[in-house]
């Protein structure tokens, strides 16, 4: 209370403690608030395969063409992504929802890697190029039922994995990628061919795409293989196209494999015991620790002594393993991460845990996966934090930088990245927000 | 200072008149230690007037801790060890709920906001991100060529750090407590100010969807000084003071030849 003739002054203790209880309070974020879904994209955007239109095609005048997203970029979806797969210039992304539409496709769609994509301007031809992520359309026997686990891309074709349909392949088939009989001069472009696979000896539970190959994993443990077969990717003991999906023998022949990759043309699998098996291209020492040979067209067992193997990544010219304890491993040719100075080596080298943020501050930060591109490595810590080394090539890093990295390198992605894939340009990442 | 017994006079040999042994007015030149008239404290005076004292670096009113601070020719050894780039650990207290202008507790509140929903998790969550964005700008201002092999090994042992001037930059942080509505870090930074800790706080609870203000900023280590080096005010006398000079020499000696 103030007197008529009294000067105001600066609020008292009293007053301020006063005013200070009696302010609102503002919420924010409920107890029950939910971490949301995004995903990131980031790389070489000319292809389409990013997925934002307004890269290559501006909609305002003012804005320019971008034709490298150096760092990673929030692609709005309305759905809830579980898996996506990088190809050579195009992206899948799957839902494994039950409404109808449950894969996107985006980027080059020249060979129909993507389905067929109705052109608005002339509604019997296709779209070359899809610039936003558009919904390919499965021919699914229960589509209200059905839900879509995985997504694979090669260079010119792509796999879809579903629980209880089979495997959808659909894209260039000229080397019998797709599973199916190769037809001669075969035109791919605008094609309405999606080929269902349903012969296996169990369920499929992981389906991998290299460069003109597939591998199908089923639950047993097996591993078949069809696509071509020159460098011996597909491992059935020939240098011939397989056409159809055929079961791998040789050293991983009564072995449980518990995960299969390959992103070119050299195959890893991990067996459940922590046994590594390759076959494939080796003319960059991937299997030099067995054999003299660049090509070898049959699984051997790859005797390391690294310890337990949880995880493998095929790249290009240079492979990645995870063992048990947290450790990542690196062979090949190229930048394997290890500073300019390792080029190329046969046998695996420990990257130290230090450069994935371990420190005697957080001494339980391990890596929990890894990935790998086409000559990128990508891995991710149970701390959610994603790091990057290899070529730099258009960006495809997302450091934003344009220089290639020799060790490590964290990039800044504003939430928890849970996986992420990467492509030869381009990478995209599911993350979860704070 | 003045009062301590100081260094004797000097002494010089001087020939001085004596006289002879013989007897008589023979007079001879003897070779005598004789002290400096210069010397003698009544010509000299006192042999302190002034004091130089530089401080080290620095530390705001609402902040307390670690004080660096150099006497004399103790000011070279103080630049060569802002040269030498070291990072200082603070502890840093916070409350969450209440947003102020000058993001302290003593400030303007500008919002009060709820908290409940904040856990643990949620919280060394951001403060990992924090850490790797800042491991990022360590990498970036070290001003190292990324693509040789020696940035590689200096990656891999985690001593690459700024030798400039670089914006602030945090090498650790770690939750100490987390008692809703307070907390307590501790932080381990480079270049950095006091008000940029209380503005990180603040942060800190925008991030997590509230509102934060800081409490305590205290500095626990300096370099190579830390707490139990530290005069507290009982012990501003001469006596302790000479002690921990004597006692922070060596170390200060072997910090600055292992990094210049």
């Amino acid at each position: 209370r103030r007197g008529l003739g009294v000067a105001a002054g600066p609020p008292s203790t009293r007053q301020l403690r006063e005013a200070e209880e009696a302010a609102p309070v503002f919420q924010y974020a409920g107890k029950a608030a939910k971490r949301k879904d995004r995903v990131f994209v980031w790389g070489f955007s000319y292809s389409g395969a990013l997925g934002v239109p307004s890269f290559v095609r501006p909609d305002a005048d003012w804005k320019k063409p971008r034709r490298i997203q150096p760092t990673p970029y929030r692609l709005e979806t309305e759905d809830k992504i579980s898996s996506a797969a990088c190809g050579y210039g195009f992206t899948l992304l799957a839902s494994n929802t039950r409404d109808i539409t449950k894969v996107w496709g985006m980027g080059l769609n020249k060979d129909s890697q993507l389905g067929f994509q109705r052109s608005r301007r002339d509604q019997t031809k296709g779209y070359e190029y899809v610039l936003e992520p558009s919904p390919i359309p499965l021919p699914l026997e229960k589509p209200q039922q059905t839900r879509v686990l995985q997504v694979s891309c090669g260079r010119a074709h792509s796999l879809v994995l579903t629980d209880n349909e089979g495997v959808f392949t659909m894209g260039n088939n000229s080397y019998g990628q797709c599973g199916r009989k190769v037809v001669e001069d075969e035109i791919y472009s605008g094609s309405h061919l999606i080929h269902q696979l349903k012969e296996f000896d169990s369920r499929v539970v992981q389906v991998v795409c290299g460069q003109d190959h597939s591998l199908f994993r089923t639950k047993k443990g097996t591993v078949y293989a069809c696509g071509w077969g020159a460098d011996g990717q597909t491992g059935l003991g020939h240098y011939n196209i397989t056409s159809v999906p055929t079961k791998l023998h040789g050293d991983i022949a009564g072995v449980n494999i518990i995960q299969v990759s390959s992103y070119g043309d050299c195959c890893l699998a991990v067996s459940d015991e922590g046994d590594v098996f390759g076959w494939g291209n080796s003319e960059y020492l991937q299997l030099a620790s067995v054999t003299e040979t660049t090509q070898v067209n049959i699984p051997r067992h790859l005797p390391f002594k690294i310890g337990k193997v949880k995880e493998a990544a095929c790249g290009g010219t240079g492979n990645v393993v995870l063992t048990e304890e947290g450790n990542v491993f690196v062979w090949g040719y190229g930048i394997l991460g290890k500073g300019p100075n390792l080029i190329e080596t046969a046998v695996p080298e420990m990257i130290p845990p230090s450069l994935f943020g371990w420190s005697d501050f957080s001494p339980d930060t391990r890596v929990a996966h890894v990935r790998c591109g086409l000559s990128q490595f990508a891995a991710l810590t149970n701390k959610g934090e994603l790091f990057v080394w290899g070529k730099n090539l258009r960006g495809c890093l997302g450091t934003g930088r344009k220089e290639d990295q020799y060790f490590p390198w964290r990039v800044t992605v504003p939430g928890e990245v849970v996986d992420v894939a990467c492509g030869v340009d381009h990478m995209v990442s599911m993350v979860r927000s704070f | 200072l003045n009062a301590a017994p100081g260094r004797g006079p000097r002494q010089r040999v001087r020939f001085l008149r004596a006289p002879a042994p013989g007897g008589g007015g023979a007079v001879e030149l003897v070779a005598a230690r004789v002290p400096v008239l210069a010397d003698h404290p009544l010509v000299r005076g006192p042999r302190f007037r002034k004091l130089k004292i530089g401080a080290g670096h620095r530390l705001d009113v609402k902040a307390s801790g670690v004080f660096v601070l150099g006497i004399g020719h103790g000011n070279k050894l103080l630049t060569d060890l802002y040269n030498c780039h070291l990072t200082k650990v603070y502890t840093v207290g916070g409350l969450f709920g209440k947003a102020t202008d000058d993001f302290s507790d003593s400030g303007n509140l500008v919002e009060k906001t709820t908290f409940d929903h904040i856990t643990r998790e949620k919280f060394e969550r951001i403060l990992a991100v924090i850490q790797g964005t800042n491991q990022k700008a360590l990498l970036m201002y070290s001003n190292i060529d990324m693509k040789t092999q020696e940035a590689y090994e200096l990656a891999v042992k985690g001593l690459i750090r700024p030798m400039g001037k670089s914006p602030p930059v945090i090498t650790a942080v770690r939750c100490l407590q987390f008692a809703l509505p307070e907390f307590q870090l501790e932080i381990h930074c480079l270049h950095e100010t006091q008000q940029y800790l209380r503005k990180m706080v603040h942060e800190i609870g925008l991030e997590l969807k509230s509102s934060a203000v800081c409490t305590q900023v205290r500095r626990i280590r300096d370099g190579v000084f830390t707490v139990d080096d530290a005069l507290p005010r009982t012990q501003w006398n001469l006596q302790s003071i000479q002690e921990a000079i004597r006692n922070c020499q060596l170390k200060v000696e072997t910090e600055l030849e292992k990094t210049l």
